[in-house]
């Protein structure tokens, strides 16, 4: 194998596959990343064996071949080399790759491509095609509602349901539950439904930047896998088996208080709050006032700690509804306003013991189910 | 449908336990407690109670007193595992145990078939023969009387020796039963009250019965309908096997009355930490402070003070008991003993699940894993690896 390259694209290129990388993996080369040449580009791949990303870069080609090159080793190389053209040359006998660049001149060990796992290739016919910006926005206001605690492996994923045109993605840790409706190009044949692990989507949502390209997803029958494929970039994931809980049912139906505040100043209440709820429990109170005639309705936020001291901040709020004292972690309030982009949010509660609903106003297409904190009795 | 409550009383428990270890004490004058010079009396055999001689006694009163009294050391360790055979042997005849204090428990046993009176001679029996420790039981339709039978019988035996005694009163016969009583054998009739019973010409618990709500509400307070009820053998309490603490405390008393602050401050912190575990141990929180000085002329002093939020961490324990001390202590003032509880006892906040999450119920039972793990084998025996010294 003999390309050149140039070395902002290998540098990047290299900086999507690595996240797949399995730096401790028992398998050597799992720390290595694939280098293959293709049809005039270069591929790189890499792969946990759950999670696996390929990206292909522009590349002068003079003898096609490939080999596995040590991660680590490449990236902090390739990082410090001058932004300039890169010359590869790999010796297939003794596996070493020669990298010159500027007045410098490397040569890495490498593991031949032949022990690397084999890549999926996909058939991307029949794949929903999503926006980039969509699907990205779709991810963002789901996955960190994922469980990140191995003991329920399918929280740690996120449910996409596909049916008709309607694409929806669900995820719940137990104490929170997030719900996000799409509606797809064209509306899909045969319905669809996967557990695609959190940590791919994330990954996803990094890779897929905020242009405006699309993406098409497949999953393929009978294999458990998932596969996103962008312009330049595929990302492969298995799926999670097991039964997602049945999520319809969680959702409140009624509410005895609608708080409706300014995301911005709710957010930023929160992110007070959290300051002194942040040892400890994480609790944080929401004592909401329902207005009248002369004054308007008032949320007072309000977190206390034994050491650092305590905070409290006024949102105003039209409120609807009967008085209520409710406590919720301030994390997970602060991680849900984080997301949602409407300028007002809609709070639904009923009692102090019983899930809260948090919706962006005038947006239809998500909701957020929070579990409150019981303050001790 | 009447109850059938069995009030059971370890006979002078303490000293029981210790003639088993040294059966030479049998019969002798002796009695369980601190030797040192400010040593309480715990317990006190029954030869012992005959030349006057009665628990929470200063030792040094009692030797005064009998100098013949042998004085025995308390081994904690001993007494809870006794108690906790008995209640075992307790809890194999019903689960509705609770029990009151080390050596006292109720029984209710109202779904059984034969008599209370019956049970209790099984129980004392079975309670002698497997640990080789008297008891005395009372039986009646309610708590109350059921406890206040169990002295009655204690007090009609021979003085000499353990009473063994079982006294069982008849559904019905409750008012007849306490009516000779004196006033006093009435929960919460204390000194105080009992002389101001007096004073209105009230005497036994039969004197109190026929009293009229309002009269004694007019002396005592919304206390007083209580006391005629109570002294009408009614209770309907329930035996309830779970009791819900309301306030953790510990208590030190110096061997000599104290001024050195840095003493104190040590102390408070020993008793912070050991409230903070016995908060967390039971999974509860306090807000209330509350510091209890007593002078060396044995006046006592009471003060507390209110935290924002409840805690079971020993810093905000300690640092409240603190600035209680700095307010009320004045330096050089003696210290004959210190006090710290904390009160207002709750459940810290937990985050509610939108489903049973059984994670958590693992987390629990690792806990309790290692809680029965310590208890067994001692709080060493089982550690985080990081609290391991190499």
């Amino acid at each position: 194998m003999k390309a050149s390259v140039l070395q902002e694209n290998l540098a990047l290129g290299l900086g999507i596959v690595s996240r797949a990388v399995s730096p401790r993996s028992t398998l050597p080369v799992l720390a290595n990343i694939l280098m293959a040449t293709d049809e005039g580009r270069l591929r790189l791949s890499a792969t946990n064996l759950e999670l696996g990303i390929t990206c292909w870069i522009g590349a002068k080609i003079e003898d096609e071949g490939s080999t596995t090159v040590p991660a680590r080793t490449f990236l902090d190389l390739v990082n410090t080399l001058p932004n300039e053209q890169v010359d590869m040359d790999l010796a297939v006998r003794t596996q070493n790759l020669n990298v010159r660049s500027g007045a410098s001149n490397t040569d890495i060990k490498c593991i031949d491509a032949q022990e690397f796992p084999p890549m999926p290739v996909p058939e991307l016919d029949g794949g929903l095609e999503f926006k980039v910006s969509e699907l990205k926005e779709m991810i963002q206001q789901v996955v960190f509602t994922a469980s990140t605690d191995d003991a329920r492996p399918v929280l740690t994923g996120v449910l996409v349901t596909v049916e008709g045109d309607r694409i929806t993605m669900a995820a719940a840790d137990g104490f929170r539950l997030s719900v996000r409706h799409s509606k797809l190009a064209a509306p899909v044949k045969q319905p669809l439904q996967a557990v695609i692990p959190a940590r791919a989507l994330s990954e996803l949502a990094r890779i897929a930047g905020d242009s405006d390209e699309m993406v098409t997803m497949v999953i393929p029958p009978e294999r458990g896998q998932v596969i996103f494929r962008l312009k330049d970039v595929e990302l492969a994931s298995q799926l999670i088996e097991g039964t997602f809980p049945e999520y319809e049912q969680i959702i409140p139906n009624g509410f005895k208080t609608r708080t409706v505040v300014s995301t911005d100043a709710f957010l930023k209440a929160c992110k007070q709050a959290e300051i002194f709820a942040r040892e400890g429990s994480h609790i944080a109170s929401l004592r909401v006032s329902p207005g009248d005639d002369t004054q308007t309705g008032e949320v007072e936020i309000a977190a206390q700690s034994e050491e650092t001291g305590s905070n409290e901040t006024m949102v105003d709020a039209t409120i609807e509804g009967e008085p209520i004292l409710i406590a919720f972690n301030v994390r997970f309030l602060r991680e849900v306003l984080d997301v949602i982009n409407t300028p007002n949010v809609a709070l639904e509660t009923s009692v102090a013991t019983s899930p809260g609903l948090i919706r962006p106003l005038g947006e239809e297409n998500y909701l957020h189910v929070i579990m409150p904190m019981h303050l001790g009795s | 449908m009447n109850r059938k409550i069995i009030h059971i009383d370890l006979d002078a428990f303490y000293c029981a336990v210790e003639e088993l270890h040294d059966p030479t004490l049998r019969g002798k004058a002796f009695a369980v407690g601190g030797k040192a010079n400010r040593g309480v009396i715990v317990s006190c055999s029954y030869a012992a109670r005959q030349l006057g001689i009665h628990s929470a006694m200063p030792s040094s009163r009692a030797v005064r007193l009998c100098p013949h009294l042998i004085i025995v050391s308390r081994r904690h360790g001993d007494y809870s595992t006794k108690s906790r055979q008995v209640m075992e042997i307790l809890r194999s005849f019903t689960p509705l145990v609770e029990q009151i204090s080390i050596d006292e428990a109720f029984l209710d046993i109202s779904s059984l078939k034969e008599s209370g009176e019956t049970y209790a001679r099984i129980l004392q029996k079975k309670i002698s023969d497997e640990l080789g420790l008297p008891s005395s039981f009372g039986v009646a339709s309610n708590k109350l009387v059921a406890k206040i039978a169990t002295n009655v019988g204690k007090a009609s035996q021979g003085k000499n020796d353990y009473p063994k005694a079982i006294q069982a009163v008849p559904p019905g016969a409750e008012a007849a039963f306490l009516a000779p009583l004196p006033a006093e054998a009435l929960w919460g009739v204390g000194p105080k009250t009992a002389a101001r019973l007096e004073d209105l010409s009230i005497f036994t618990i039969g004197d109190v019965a026929k009293q009229s709500n309002e009269d004694l509400r007019g002396h005592f307070g919304k206390v007083g309908p209580d006391l005629v009820r109570r002294a009408r053998g009614i209770d309907t309490r329930k035996v309830q096997t779970s009791r819900v603490a309301k306030s953790v405390s510990k208590e030190v008393t110096f061997s000599r009355d104290t001024t050195d602050e840095n003493k104190l401050k040590e102390t408070m912190r020993w008793q912070s930490k050991s409230i903070s575990k016995r908060l967390k141990k039971s999974n509860l929180t306090g807000a209330t402070i509350k510091i209890k000085i007593r002078w060396s002329d044995f006046t006592t002093i009471s003060r507390q003070s209110t935290l924002p939020q409840p805690t079971n961490n020993p810093d905000p324990i300690f640092n409240t008991a603190i600035q209680l001390l700095n307010k009320y202590w004045k330096p050089r003032r003696p210290i004959r003993l210190l006090g710290l509880g904390i009160s207002g006892l709750q459940s810290p906040p937990r985050q509610l699940t939108l489903w049973e999450i059984p994670k958590y119920d693992n987390q629990s039972n690792l806990q309790a894993a290692v809680n029965e793990l310590r208890k067994r084998y001692g709080d060493q025996s089982i550690r985080k690896a990081r609290d391991l010294d190499f």
